[in-house]
């Protein structure tokens, strides 16, 4: 701390300047800091053998909906659903799948040749 | 508090044990790592309960983060540097109020002569301190863990995920700007003929 500080020796005064401060005395923890970070790590610390691995989304939404027998259930349901469905189209004819004017207004006249009949 | 129990142990397999609950590690870890945490806090911080608040708090950064930690990537020391860098940055801008200009920091004026040495070796360690603050992230870093930590270039390049080459280069970017900061102060300071 001897030096001017002009440029020619800038590096010389600020390591001086470092260096006294790397040299200063520096308290060493205490016992309550060593003891309070000692809590924080046992709070923190995973269960033994490691925390839980993360549960991907599919199988959070099976297990919510009751497990794989709930699962296997709703899907029977479903698939009677569709083939009960399909029954229901030999009935009707599978071109009301697509053709909006099914409805035919003419068999609704003749139903049954009731009307005709009855003149 | 009990010794290092596992002195040769480095400190990412104490981590990684610690992730898998084990509390002997955890143990080892806050002995060997907390007094250096400290002390860095305390270089920069110069405030004994504030160095404390950081380094407990650094430390529960590790704690939470340690069941993801990749072994390998990188070192828990350099790891901690950093996050004691930030923190201790973060309170000395928050202590300033981001518009102290350093000219303003205390000078000496005691007359008592051990008081005066006192106050002046406060007053530069508060002035370096400020300047610090200011540099950004990487200089900071890089000074700080070569003048104080007397960490060597490798260790700093590792810890800032550059070339060792460019270490060198970014701890004179930083000395410069550090002696830009400071050059004003330096003669009231006692860094003059």
């Amino acid at each position: 701390m001897t030096r001017p500080p002009d440029r020619r020796d800038e590096a010389a005064w600020l390591d001086e300047m470092l260096d006294d401060m790397a040299g200063a005395d520096v308290p060493g923890p205490s016992a309550d800091l060593m003891a309070r970070v000692l809590a924080d790590a046992v709070a923190q610390m995973p269960p033994p053998g490691g925390a839980p691995a993360s549960v991907p989304l599919w199988r959070q939404i099976v297990r919510g909906l009751g497990g794989w027998s709930a699962v296997g259930g709703l899907v029977a349901a479903a698939a009677t659903g569709f083939v009960v469905g399909l029954g229901g189209l030999e009935t009707v004819g599978a071109d009301a799948l697509w053709l909006d004017t099914y409805y035919d207004s003419s068999s609704a006249l003749d139903a049954f040749g009731w009307d005709y009949e009855e003149g | 508090m009990p010794l290092d129990t596992s002195p040769d142990t480095d400190d990412a397999a104490l981590l990684a044990r610690y992730g898998r609950g084990d509390a002997a590690a955890a143990r080892s870890l806050t002995v060997r790592l907390v007094p250096r945490v400290h002390a860095q806090a305390y270089r920069m911080l110069g405030d004994t309960a504030e160095a404390e608040d950081v380094a407990q708090d650094a430390m529960m950064r590790l704690w939470k983060i340690a069941p993801d930690w990749r072994e390998g990537e990188a070192q828990v020391s350099t790891w901690l540097f950093r996050v004691v860098a930030n923190l201790c940055t973060d309170r000395l801008r928050k202590r300033r109020g981001g518009n102290v200009p350093l000219e303003d920091v205390a000078e000496p004026a005691d007359p008592t002569p051990s008081v005066e040495v006192n106050l002046q070796t406060r007053a530069r360690q508060d002035a370096l301190r400020a300047a610090l603050a200011d540099l950004p992230e990487r200089q900071r870093i890089a000074v700080a863990m070569r003048h104080f930590d007397g960490a060597s270039n490798p260790e700093i390049a590792a810890a800032l995920s550059i070339s060792t080459e460019a270490v060198e280069s970014l701890t004179a970017r930083g000395k410069r700007a550090l002696a830009h900061a400071l050059k004003g102060q330096a003669d009231a300071l006692g860094y003059e003929g």
